[in-house]
This record gives structure tokens, sequence and C-alpha cells, in this order.
């Protein structure tokens, strides 16, 4: 891929089965460090499953299986020595749906850090926990309900609540997986200025539906359809001349 | 960017606590499987020797000066083992002696020898060696129950009579066989009589006075429940009703039995009749609840189609929704009436605990139950009744995981349907 | 209402006069319709009877005995006659030492349901590959379904014993009639319900919160710690008073292993009797009708029947509102 910079992580020969059906061919992708990429495609190109290989979320289905390489910052994360739980602090991963847990919005976003060991004080926490929120475009709006259930914000909300949590325990990589697929148009657009301004600090990989987001928020995008990855390259470049004819099908809506 | 192996000691301590707390997981399934491994083991080795009884063989005197051919049963036939256990051993005088001598037989040994002449008179008139059951001491003596090394005076059986066993097994006169007396006797105050057939025929008439009541009240209260009530208050209250009846302890049921059933109503006390009653209101919720699971997964297309056909909501009830979903409404009651058939306490409330040698002839007679007889035996004194109590559970286990497999097995027969 | 006789289209009248026919069958529809409403009334009958026979009777009693005496009297010691100097010019029904029995062996068996039952919960809805689960859940519930009076001879001639042994060596004196046996049993019976209804809770709370923190590189030990069973906690706490409320009406385990000596103690090695075995021991065997002896077993049954109702009601309503939260 034509990437400027480093690139964080190397796909390479990457197949994915689910029982007998193979959900991925050969993906080969670079995704460079610090600026956003987008995964786009049709409904179960296999855009999802690559994204939740990347912090290895597919573990947790028990039908899937996993043959190639990805490495990131040079490690191989499907060596046999790797623990999932040290990889996953480094590949943080927000979701579709808002998702906080029935906790208040502080303990939401000091619940990383704690597990992980990553404030020496409660001072230390705090700070973490408003650096978070003040990153996320939150704290302006929860500072004084900190203490509050977090279930109790609305959707958009609680979505950027996700990503402070997420941002929380300083991951390399942050995967978003259609996060704003929820959310209305204004919350959306809050997320889409939120997830320009977080690529100063992290390298992130967008699964979107919509062409016009990824259009929007990111510099690079890679094309998946029916498991195969058709075409990966600077966003303008895919979207004013795509090199191959599905490519151009999709974004002309003419497959999709 | 920090390495992805996690050899940082923070991550070897978290390694360590996800490894515990599985162990824990384990540990704790395995406790209770482990409890129930016991348990199981306990009874079953403890109860198999029940299905098992000892005779003695004895050579009895059945000359004409003891028995007329003409007319056995005119004989003395105590009086004639009697004479056989003096002459086996003759250095017995004393009259306690004696007692405890002819204590060696079972108490029925006189039914049994006359039961002997009257299978086979040819016997009559001759010398013969005949089986007879042992007493339960000495039963429990040749089981290895009876510690032969502890002090005389702190064990059922005193040295000489524990002598007397010895020499009937140095002549070889002792024979193990299986105890059919245990299927077809009643109770009885003398271990190695009792049996399980007046219970076991006092249980299936309640279980039979419970199945008619609450299947078909479970039932139409269900289909009306699921199919036709209104969603008013008066529904919803009876639904709340269902839920805690279910969870009512069933000690409660036998107080409203003993009151309504037998002091309002004057059914007759300890009877199979109040007993079925008093578990059919136990067993209600139960069925009820897993017949109304079993008609909400009738979708809804078989309903419309045959409303759509023109049938009255009765006749699409009962022509086609119900007969789907009766397989689900029999294995529910499959286990609701496993559930009554092992209840006891609301059964002691009604007043069957009462000693019944005899088996009912009907529902309105005395009875007991065999969940009832099992702490009735558990009650009694005799080390013989421990293997008696033991071989009473095995029996109830026994026809619970028939039915629980019943269940099961309708179950998955009938599971992938719609 | 579709129109009802609707086959009878087929003769030669015309459909006016079919309409009319609808008639009698409307009547059949009404009276099946009666037979099963009334048969869904049983349910409330059942328990206006279960109230009104306990209340008459409770009532009786109350008026012989005050009601004060009886809830608040430190000493129970009807006649039941089984030992000599027992017998008093008029019985004690102070029911606290039944109720601090029952209390005792309930807690008891908590101890050892509640930690066996969610770990074993836990462990089948969170790690179990679905053979172990397949294999392992109808294994535990074996448990439940074996009478309660097996539990019963096995507390009694088996666990109180083996309790008696092990306390000789340890040079405690264990009461053959010991609590702790009866507790331990019942807390293994109790095992079952306290999983089953663990497993559901559990497997309702939503996989996207599993993932959450997950993907925040939690193990799943600390997801399970932190996010699933604070996530469960009410439907937890609902699985948990239902057990009490199994604990406390439980009759058989108690009669046969924890006896009928009504001490007020809280040491859960002597013998202590509860609710439920004083009314067996009232009820069986010759009983004067209507002395205060026997009614008293009403007002006994009474107060076991509000206890465990309100426990109830409340374990069905908080799991039912942890079940909308999560629908």
């Amino acid at each position: 891929m034509a990437g400027t910079r480093e690139p964080v992580i190397v796909a390479r020969d990457v197949n994915v089965h689910y029982a007998d059906k193979q959900a991925l061919f050969k993906i080969a992708l670079d995704i460079p460090e610090k600026e956003v990429t987008s995964l786009i495609g049709p409904s179960g190109c296999g855009k999802s499953t690559f994204l939740r290989c990347i912090n290895r979320m597919n573990d947790l289905v028990d039908s899937a299986r996993f043959e190639g390489q990805i490495t990131i910052a040079g490690q191989n994360i499907y060596a046999p020595d790797v623990d999932v739980v040290a990889l996953r602090r480094e590949v943080g991963m927000v979701f579709q749906k808002p998702n906080p847990f029935p906790k208040s919005v502080y303990d939401n976003v000091a619940y990383g850090p704690k597990i992980h060991g990553l404030a020496q004080s409660k001072a230390d926490l705090d700070g973490l926990v408003q650096w978070s929120l003040e990153k996320a475009g939150l704290w302006d709006e929860v500072r004084d309900r900190l203490n509050e259930p977090a279930l109790g914000l609305s959707g958009g909300q609680q979505q950027r609540l996700c990503i402070a949590r997420t941002i929380a325990v300083k991951p390399k990589v942050v995967l978003m997986d259609e996060p704003c697929s929820a959310l209305d148009p204004v919350a959306t657009a809050r997320i889409e200025d939120l997830i320009d301004e977080l690529r100063q600090n992290f390298s992130i990989v967008i699964v979107t539906h919509s062409m016009q987001q990824a259009s929007r928020v990111s510099q690079l995008t890679a094309f998946f359809h029916l498991g195969k990855l058709v075409e990966a390259g600077r966003t303008k470049n895919i979207f004013t001349s795509p090199q191959d004819e599905r490519t151009q099908n999709y974004i002309t809506g003419r497959i999709g | 960017m920090t390495s992805l192996i996690g050899q940082t000691p923070d991550m070897r301590r978290r390694r360590a606590a996800e490894t515990r707390f599985q162990w824990y997981g384990r540990g704790a399934i395995f406790a209770s499987l482990a409890f129930l491994a016991f348990m199981l083991w306990s009874i079953i080795s403890g109860g198999l020797g029940a299905f098992f009884t000892t005779d003695l063989m004895l050579e009895v005197d059945l000359g004409v000066q003891n028995i007329d051919p003409e007319n056995p049963a005119a004989a003395n036939y105590r009086a004639i083992w009697r004479d056989a256990m003096k002459e086996h051993f003759p250095e017995v005088t004393t009259r306690k002696e004696l007692r405890a001598l002819y204590g060696m037989l079972g108490a029925d040994a006189e039914y049994e020898l006359e039961a002997h002449v009257m299978a086979d008179p040819a016997i009559a008139g001759r010398k013969v060696k005949l089986p007879f059951r042992a007493s339960d001491e000495v039963d429990m003596l040749l089981k290895g129950n009876i510690d032969r090394a502890s002090p005389e005076d702190g064990r059922p059986m005193t040295d000489q009579e524990i002598a007397w066993v010895d020499h009937f097994a140095a002549a070889g006169d002792i024979e193990r066989r299986f105890a059919w007396s245990f299927f077809t006797n009643g109770d009885s105050r003398e271990p190695e009589l009792a049996g399980i057939l007046a219970a076991l025929a006092g249980s299936f008439l309640t279980m039979l006075v419970c199945f008619c009541v609450s299947f078909p009240v479970a039932i139409l209260a269900a289909i009306y429940l699921e199919e036709f009530a209104p969603k008013n208050r008066l529904s919803d209250l009876i639904e709340v009703n269902i839920n805690n009846l279910a969870a009512v302890p069933s000690i409660v049921f036998g107080l409203l039995g003993l009151y309504m059933f037998l002091n309002t109503f004057g059914l007759p006390r300890s009877s199979p009749l109040a007993g079925g009653l008093v578990l059919s209101l136990m067993t209600l919720p139960t069925i009820i609840i897993a017949a109304r699971a079993s008609l909400r997964a009738v979708p809804p297309s078989i309903r419309e189609a045959a409303l759509g056909l023109g049938a009255t909501p009765v006749q699409a009830t009962f022509h086609h929704v119900a007969p789907l979903a009766l397989p689900g409404i029999l294995t529910g009651t499959i286990v609701g009436m496993a559930q009554a058939l092992g209840e006891t306490a609301p059964l002691l409330m009604i007043g069957m605990v009462a000693f019944i040698v005899d088996v009912p002839d009907s529902i309105l007679e005395p009875a007991t139950a065999l969940p009832v007889q099992i702490f009735l035996w558990a009650d009694a004194p005799q080390r013989a009744f421990v293997e008696k109590t033991s071989a009473a559970i095995i029996v109830l286990l026994i026809f619970l995981i028939i039915m629980n497999l019943a269940a099961i097995l309708l179950r998955r027969r009938f599971e992938k349907r719609f | 209402m579709i129109a009802a006789g609707t086959q009878t289209c087929a003769s030669d009248k015309t459909d006016a006069i079919n309409l009319a026919d609808t008639k009698r069958n409307r009547t059949f529809e009404t009276l099946v319709m009666v037979a099963l409403a009334s048969c869904s009334m049983v349910a409330i009958l059942v328990t206006a009877g279960i109230v009104l026979s306990l209340l008459f009777e409770a009532l009786r009693f109350f008026e012989r005995v005050g009601i004060e005496k009886f809830l608040f009297g430190l000493k129970w010691s009807p006649q039941t006659a089984l030992r000599a100097d027992q017998v008093a010019a008029e019985g004690a029904f102070g029911v606290i030492p039944l109720v601090t029995g029952t209390l005792l062996i309930s807690f008891i068996a908590m101890c050892v349901a509640v930690p066996l039952g969610l770990l074993s919960a836990v462990y089948l809805s969170e790690y179990a590959g679905k053979t172990f689960r397949d294999w392992i859940k109808p294994m535990l519930e074996i448990l439940a379904g074996i009478p309660t009076v097996v539990y019963g001879f096995f507390a009694a001639l088996v666990v109180a014993p083996m309790l008696r042994a092990g306390g000789e060596q340890a040079g405690l004196n264990i009461s053959s009639e010991s609590a702790l046996a009866a507790g331990i049993v019942m807390g293994v019976m109790i095992i079952p319900l306290i999983s089953s209804l663990g497993s559901d809770v559990i497997n309702a709370v939503p996989q996207s919160l599993r993932d959450a923190s997950l993907g925040l590189g939690a193990t799943p030990a600390e997801t399970i710690r932190k996010v699933i069973l604070p996530a469960a906690a009410p439907g937890i706490s609902g699985a948990i008073l239902l057990g009490v409320s199994r604990a406390i009406g439980e009759t058989m385990i108690v009669v046969m292993a924890a006896g009928l000596a009504a001490n007020l103690t809280a040491n859960p090695l002597e013998a202590v009797t509860t609710i439920t075995a004083q009314i067996v021991a009232l009820l069986t065997g010759d009983q004067e009708f209507d002395s205060a002896k026997t009614l008293s077993a009403f007002a006994l049954g009474l107060l076991l029947f509000a206890v465990t109702l309100c426990l109830n009601v409340l374990a069905l309503r908080i799991v039912r509102k942890y079940r909308e939260e999560y629908d």
C-alpha cells in the first residue's frame, strides 16, 4: 500500500475460516501509523472479521480459525507466546453499539487503567480519566456527573465515553467497528471530528458502511469484497480513480 | 510499545489469577458432583444387600406323628420347626437359650414351613431339609454389618448366637437368595419380613389421584391463560399466584390439606385420595408453567391458519394448537409427577405415616407412600432397617430416573418440530 | 370473533339460516370458556385456601396463647411429652428459638450453596465448552431431582456421624443432630437452584459488555468479577433470595437430621430445631384435636408462609425487573 508513513500493522496471507466457510482469502495489507484507515465493502465482505483479527477478538468465536500473519510494530500477534490480554491493551476497540458498563461515568473510564495498573495514585487516575474524557470531547458535558450512571448519557455521549474508555489505556491502535451506525447525524458528525483529532495520538482502523464517512475521516481506504481485499490506497485515489472494476461498481452504488 | 508476550510481573500475576479463578469454577462443579457421587454410592452400596436374603437349611421331621397326610393344614408347624432346631442343637436346654435359638429364624417360620408342605405335599411323612428365612440379626451378621470383634453387650447378638450361625455355616447350611419378599410384602415390625409392596401401591394410588386432578385442570388453566385470558388485573393476579405457589414450601400444602380436606370436607385420613389431592395442588403450578411455555412455542401461523379457515378460537385451540403443544405439556407433567412422587412432608401432615401392612384396596383406605416408608424406616432402631431404607431409596430413585428419562426422550423427540 | 359453525355451509340451507345456527355454538363456546376460566381460578382458590386455613387456626391459637407470647417468647416447649421433664402445666410457645434455628441452618446452607452454585454457574456459562456443559449441567440437575427424604436420610445416617467422628478427632463435641450436618446437606440440595438461576442471569448479561471489557485487555476472570457479576448482581440476589426461601421451607432434611431440641444458640455444632421440623412433630403421631399444641402448628405454618411469600414475591420482582432491563 502506498502509505507515506511507516506501517504499524502488517498483515500477510490472512485466511479466516468459520467452521467450513472461508471468510477471508489471503489478505495482505499495511496500515500506517497515526493515520485513519477505513475498511469498506458490502455486508458480509469480511471487513469486520479482519478488524477483529487485529486484536484477536475473533478468538472468542469457537469455530473461527486463523491462518497467516499479522504483525504490530514488528511483533507477530499470532505467535504462540503472545498474550491476548497484553495485545488488547495495545489494540483497543470501539464497538458498533455504545456498550458502557452499567457503572458510573468515572468507573467506565477508570476500568482499563485499573486492571492494567496504569495509575499509581487516585490523583493519577483522576488525571487520566480527565485526559481521556477531554480527548474524547466529553469532559465539558460530564465533568459534573462523573459519578452518575453511564447508561443515563445519550447515545452519542455513550459512544464518546466508550472511546474515552478505550484511549484511557493509551493503546497504540484503536479499532472502530462501525462506531456511528447506531447514532443520529449530529452525534455522528461529532464522532467523526473526534476521530480526526485522535489521529494525532493513535493509529486508527475504522470499519464503515458509509462511503461518505470513509472519504471524510480516513486518509487510506481498503475495499473488501467477498472475503478478498480488492484494492487499497490513499482515500482520495480510491474514490476518484479506482483501479478495479468492482471498486468502481461499489463506489457508484452498483453493488452494495 | 511494550512486548506482547506479557512477561512483566504484573501480567504473570494476572494470568495466575485467571488460572486460579478457572480452578475455583472447576472445583465448585467437582465438589457438587463428588457429593452427589458419594451420596449415591453410599446409598447403593448400603442398600443392595437388602435385595438378598439369607436362608438357613434345617432338617425337619415331617413324619406322620407330626403331620397328618390327609389333613396337612391341621399340623402344628411351629412345634415342628422348633423341635427341629432343638434337635439340631441338643446342648441348648434353658428356656432363655431356647428363645434365643428360635429367634435365629424369621418370625414367619411356621408359615414358610406350611407353604413348603402345601406346595409339595409329597414331602409329608419324611425327614427333609428345607430353607427357612433367617432372622434379621443373622442376616446382618452374615452380611458383615455386625462387628464380631466388638464387645458382646455392645452388639445385637451374643457369642452363643454367633456360634450357632457358624455351626450352620460350617455345615454349608446357609443360602443366599433374591429377596422377592421385599417386593411382595407390606411393612412389618420384623425387618426380615418388611417389604415395600404396600407403600408402592399407596404411592401408585396417590399418583393416580394426583394425575387425574392436576393434569386436566392444569391444561385447561394453561390454555385459558395463554390463549384466551384478557390482559386485565384478574389474569395478572392469577399469574402472580401461580408463580408464587410454585415456591410455597410443600409442608404448607400439607397444612392446607389437613384443614381443608380432612377437617372441613371430612375426607378419610391417611387415604390416597387426600394425599393425591394435596400433591395435585402442589403439582398444578409446575404443569401450568410448562404447559404455557409449550403453548407459547406453537407458532401463531397455526392459529391464523385455523382461524382463516373459519374455525372458532375454541376450535383452533383444541384442534390445532393444543395437540401440537401436547408433547411439551406431557414432559412438564412427567416432571411434575416425579416431584410429587418424591414428596414426603405434606403426606405426613395428612396422616399417611401410618403403619401399613396390607395393600390398600381403594383410594379411601389408609395407605402410605414410598418416600414416607423411607422416612419411617430411617427412624427404626434395628440395623437391618438401614439396609431396607437404602434399598427403598434405590427403588424410588429408579422410578424417578425412568420418569425423567421419559421426559427427556419426549422432549428430544418433539423439540425440533417448528 | 369469527362466526362459528361454518362447516354447515355445505347444507342446502341459506347463509342467513346458518348464521342463526351460531347461537347454539356460542352457548357451547361460552361454557368452554367458563370451564377454562374456572380452572385457572384454581390457582387463586389454592392461595386463598392456604391463607384462610392457616389464618383461622392460627387465630384460634392466638386466642389461647397471646400473639406477643408467640412472636417474642424465648422458650419453645409445647406439651409434646417427648421427655418427661418437659411436661409443664401449660406449654411454652415462644417461636424465637425456632426462628433462630431455622435461620442458622439456612445460613449454613447458603454458605454452601451460594459459592458452589455461583462458581459452577460462572464456569458453565463463561468457560465450559459445549460438550462439557451438555454433560455436566444435567448431572448437576440430578441434585435437584433427588427427593428431600433421601437427603434427610443421608444427612442423618452418613453426614452427621462423619461430622461427629471428625469432631471427636479434633476435640470438638458435635451433636449427632447438629445444625451443621442438616445445613451442609441442605446447601448441596440448593446448589442446582442457584446455579441454574445464576446461569440464566449471567447469560442475560449482553455480550457487548464482555466484548468491551475483553477489548480493553481485561482477562476473562477480571471481566467476570468486575463487569459481569456486578451487572448481574440484581438477578443473582433474586436467585439467592429464592434459595433462602427454599432453605427456610425445607422440611424433611431438618426433620430427619436436625431433631427437635429447641435450643436458642448460634453454635452450628449444637442441635437446633426449625419451624418446619416442629410443624411435623406437632402434627404427626397422636394428636389431640383442638389443643393449643395442634393449633400452634398452624401458627407456625402461617409464619412460614408469610416469610417465604415475602421472599418469593421480592425475588420474582427483582428477577423480572432485571430481565426487563436487558431485554
